[in-house]
């Protein structure tokens, strides 16, 4: 066994078990935490198969930005996680059946000798000089144009909506307006009255009575 | 590929609905509530330009640009005019519904133009990717939608319901979307169709990426058995929502399976056709039978959709010109007939109360038998009863399928539309001799009524000379087919 | 050698893990969100290993396309549960009683 190998069915592992710990996990801290488990040996696969920036964006934009988004959620609702997991004993035999049967049916579907996969066994090597960067870089801001700038619009509307959704302005609450505040002048805060000096009168006995 | 070389013009209705949407968005900030008119306003003169680059930028062939990844043909520009008239008069009807329900907002308008951006895409796509992004935004668009009225517990649950199933369905989509790129090793249509034509193709891989590919489309359309979500979300949404979802999508939707199966696995088309036969005749079959038993009128219309798209199945899985051209004339007159339903529900409705049993219609005809003839217009159309249009689309459906010697298949979409006609029928009894309850009829603005007077009349209309529309769908089918055949 | 196959049965696996997982969490929709973001990683598996085997780089542009939708999906799909939550107090789909299929 080459040390690819080793190092794929070790990634597999880990892919498959935290995948499985992701769906049946109690808490669904610990499921966000195994899918992040699950997203780095993902990686790890992809760097395997040299996709570098795949690799990395996976890395990068979802562990780094959609997982938290995840977790920034489940820790902000205050959800009864026991409550949350019942009935899932209930659905386990159908759904583990279901589960089993698909795996089976795919899997010999792939492996079945009518599947003739053999004729693409090797990854062909890179062009000298060629990056993986560089040689999705070219295509994206070319021939997919279009996918790019809908991709724009798609986030565009996503931030449309996530607002529209979740932003709530409340009457009662107190806003403080820094505009206002830098162009506060001293004449708005502080007044300045001329009065006339009066004459100390029983300044003694006032202090005496207030301390006491 | 450089800049010079890029032909914009067909995507030029596109183009300007984009930036027309930003400006709205923008512009709608500085707009108080009391001016939303404004942005109502501007959306619809956004439809209408729309709607004059489209029918000024026709031409009677397919063009590509963006790398063949965007295609402009006369299906695709039959379908937008549908798609801006579809929109247009959703947005008419659901005006004074809005307001009275607190979705009149500006959001509620930018949200709608991503959708029909949405769909626009999905119909002009000549690539798998281009043909999912236009996907995701009509779909992200519609569950922002229908959450939009966030303080209504049954919308919230319809969008979460929605959400998780649709994209379950683009989870499915993708798997067979990839097992098709590894069969072919291509992701444009015209390269996976000449691929799988000239048997280059991995014949296993194409026919497992087609199981999913079919699944997921099921999924999307609602037929049964991937149909659950159907009633649930039409159920939940706020009619104005409903509506929304259950009209303009569904052409975008036709032309979206059109172009995968029929463009892309034309080819393959033994290996689709058995799969859509089962959906076929299990949505005609739940749709109509379970229809029956509902007495809340959108979850009547929800199976009555389901068994629609079975019907529009039949067209499809003919797998023929004809075939496919009577799907398109089946869906164009399929929304507007539940444009004109829907309608008179949001009718109907008004602050705090909305229209939506059965027994809500009672007695329309004495209260009103201008709103109960139209009605009786939608409903005898939806049944099947000539001399209305719904008579012809279905007639065109299933001439289709008898043509390919699928006889029987005919046989069982008549049986079960004659089921069908029981509950539409019992709308219309409802509405004209049974007692009228004491719910006043609210009043309406004059444009939607007149929108929906002429909605309904054109069902008639097209009953009667149903070759006005159907030498339109005949005429670019063929345009669109021809050409790509030869490419 | 690892080979093509290697990483369609793998992916084949993932999503059938990830329909389990769909199957099970009907009440917790968090976790079916999750669910939804490994039947993705599935998918993104067998694009980048047919793209790779095939030397055609589409494959591997369709995965950086699938990853900013999943973001821009969960940020919605997030955004409801949110205000799922400010109205129930819960996440529970079958606590909803309002809609029945």
């Amino acid at each position: 066994m080459s040390f690819q190998e080793v190092v794929f069915y070790v990634l597999s592992a880990i892919v498959l078990y935290s995948g499985l710990r992701v769906v049946t996990a109690k808490n669904p801290v610990h499921a966000a935490l195994f899918l992040v488990l699950a997203f780095f040996s993902a990686a790890g696969h992809w760097l395997l198969m040299q996709a570098e920036f795949l690799a990395i964006a996976l890395v990068l934009v979802y562990v780094g930005a959609v997982m938290v988004l995840f977790l920034f959620v489940v820790m902000m609702l205050d959800i009864n996680f026991e409550k949350l997991h019942e009935g899932f004993w209930r659905h386990l035999p159908l759904a583990g059946t279901v589960a089993v049967i698909m795996i089976v049916e795919m899997v010999m579907v792939l492996l079945s000798p009518s599947a003739d996969l053999s004729s693409m066994n090797e990854i062909a090597p890179l062009a000298e000089g060629m990056s993986n960067v560089r040689e999705l870089g070219l295509q994206i801001y070319t021939t997919y144009l279009l996918p790019f700038e809908l991709a724009a619009v798609l986030l565009l509307l996503a931030i449309v909506a996530a607002i529209a959704l979740t932003m709530r302005k409340r009457k009662d609450t107190k806003y403080i307006d820094p505009a206002v505040q830098v162009r506060v002048q001293r004449a708005d805060r502080v007044r300045v009255l001329k009065m006339d000096a009066e004459p100390r009168a029983n300044a003694d006995t006032d202090n005496n009575e207030s301390a006491a | 590929m450089s800049w010079a070389d890029l032909n914009l013009m067909p995507a030029l209705p596109e183009i300007f609905l984009l930036t027309a949407l930003s400006v709205i968005l923008v512009l709608d900030l500085f707009l108080s509530d009391a001016k939303r008119g404004i942005t109502y306003g501007l959306t619809l003169l956004t439809l209408l330009g729309c709607a004059v680059l489209t029918l000024t930028t026709w031409v009677p062939y397919p063009e590509t640009t963006f790398s063949g990844m965007f295609v402009d043909d006369p299906v695709s520009d039959l379908a937008k005019i549908g798609l801006y008239i579809a929109v247009a008069v959703t947005l008419v009807y659901t005006r004074q519904y809005a307001d009275n329900h607190g979705i009149f907002k500006g959001e509620y308008y930018t949200l709608t133009l991503f959708s029909l951006l949405g769909m626009m895409v999905m119909v002009s796509s000549s690539h798998f990717l281009t043909l999912y992004i236009g996907l995701e935004l009509l779909s992200l668009a519609l569950y922002a939608l229908i959450a939009l009225k966030r303080d209504s517990t049954p919308a919230l649950e319809a969008a979460m319901k929605y959400f998780v199933l649709g994209a379950l369905a683009s989870g499915m989509l993708l798997y067979g979307m990839s097992m098709l790129y590894g069969a072919t090793g291509s992701l444009f249509l015209v390269e996976v169709a000449n691929d799988i034509a000239s048997g280059q193709a991995n014949s296993m891989l194409v026919v497992f990426g087609i199981v999913f590919v079919v699944a997921g489309l099921a999924f999307k359309l609602g037929a049964v058995p991937f149909h659950m979500w159907v009633p649930d979300v039409y159920h939940g949404s706020p009619t104005a929502i409903t509506l929304m979802i259950g009209a303009a999508p569904k052409i975008a939707a036709m032309v979206f399976v059109w172009r995968i199966l029929a463009q892309g696995l034309g080819a393959a088309v033994a290996d689709w056709q058995m799969m859509l036969v089962v959906l076929a005749v299990l949505s005609m079959a739940l749709g109509n039978i379970t229809a029956i038993a509902q007495t809340n009128l959108k979850r009547m219309f929800a199976y009555s959709t389901v068994s629609h798209m079975g019907f529009l199945l039949v067209g499809i899985l003919a797998g023929t010109e004809a075939g496919y051209t009577a799907a398109l004339f089946y869906i164009l007159v399929y929304v507007l007939m539940s444009l004109a339903g829907f309608g008179i529900l949001l009718l109907l409705s008004r602050a705090g109360f909305d229209c939506e049993t059965l027994d809500d219609l009672k007695g329309l005809n004495q209260k009103n038998s201008w709103y109960a003839l139209l009605m009786l217009f939608a409903m005898f159309s939806m049944a099947g009863i000539p001399p209305l249009a719904g008579f012809y689309a279905k007639f065109a459906v299933l001439k289709a399928a008898v043509d390919v010697g699928l006889v029987w298949l005919a046989v069982v979409g008549v049986v079960f539309s004659l089921v069908g006609a029981f509950y539409y029928l019992r709308v219309v009894k409802c509405m004209y001799f049974d007692e009228p309850n004491d719910e006043p009829v609210p009043a309406a603005r004059p444009d939607m009524k007149l929108v929906l007077s002429l909605n309904a009349v054109a069902l008639l209309v097209l009953g009667v000379v149903p070759d006005s529309l159907l030498t339109l769908c005949v005429d670019a089918m063929k345009q669109s087919l021809s050409v790509v055949a030869g490419a | 050698m690892l080979t093509l196959t290697h990483y369609l049965v793998l992916g084949a696996i993932l999503f059938a893990i990830s329909v389990l997982g769909i199957l099970l969490n009907r009440k917790n929709v968090i976790v079916l969100l999750m669910a939804i973001e490994l039947m993705l990683l599935a998918v993104n598996y067998n694009f980048i290993a047919f793209s790779k085997y095939l030397s055609d780089t589409g494959g591997q542009i369709f995965v950086f396309f699938i990853l900013t939708v999943a973001a821009a999906e969960s940020a919605i799909g997030l955004a409801i549960m949110v205000g799922l939550f400010r109205n129930l107090r819960t996440i529970s789909v079958e606590d909803l009683g309002s809609l029945k299929g």
